[in-house]
């Protein structure tokens, strides 16, 4: 019983450790995201171009 | 002055051929420029047919990374790499994952019916055993010596 109280014990204080920093990489993906989106957003030619010649590059490249 | 008078003609009759191809030469460059123009409003016109029906715009701002993910695809048709070993590999993996998303749940469900069936039958069970104890407590109960 003390085994299981004393993990429990570490399990939660690893818990209260790593939530504030998921919390933040949550955050800050999600605020990349949404620049991201919003680049694509305002600049759709630009992306659709940028996309179609990567995949030709990448297309190139594995024929060889 | 026989000889200049038929200079001077050839000279009227070389200047007005010139002056026909000139104009000849002009409306040709018309007729190309308008030509041209009418080429190019009609490449628009296509152009803006294609993007209106494909609502690149409007899927752009729905799925933005989706439409890339295609668009990247195409490039990569384009560029020749659809018959290559990446492109099986890529399947290969695709197919995996696939199929493995789609077992999961079935093996979850399987899981949770097999375990609702034996506590189910466990529980059954157990009751069964405590009416079958309980009909022996009370035929013991008759048998009173």
């Amino acid at each position: 019983m003390e085994i299981a109280e004393k993990l429990e014990e570490t399990a939660r204080e690893f818990e209260d450790r790593v939530r504030p920093q998921v919390e933040e990489a949550k955050k800050r993906l999600g605020a990349i995201n949404e620049d991201v989106t919003d680049y694509i957003k305002a600049n759709p030619g630009k992306c659709l171009l940028g996309a179609l010649a990567l995949g030709y590059i990448v297309g190139r490249i594995a024929r060889r | 002055m026989a000889s200049e008078s038929n200079s001077r003609a050839g000279d009227d009759q070389g200047s007005a051929k010139g002056g026909r191809t000139t104009s000849a030469l002009k409306r040709q460059i018309a007729r190309i420029e308008d030509d041209a123009e009418d080429a190019w409003s009609r490449t628009r016109d296509v152009f803006s047919d294609v993007t209106d029906t494909l609502d690149i715009k409007g899927r752009l701002n729905r799925n933005p990374y989706g439409t890339l993910a295609a668009v990247v695809g195409i490039g990569y048709v384009l560029g020749g790499g659809f018959f290559t070993p990446l492109t099986a590999r890529l399947v290969r993996l695709g197919l995996k994952v696939g199929v493995r998303l789609a077992i999961l749940p079935l093996l979850n469900d399987e899981a949770a019916n097999l375990v609702s069936g034996m506590v189910g039958a466990e529980g059954s069970s157990g009751s069964e055993s405590k009416s079958r104890k309980g009909r022996q407590n009370n035929s013991n109960e008759g048998k009173v010596p």
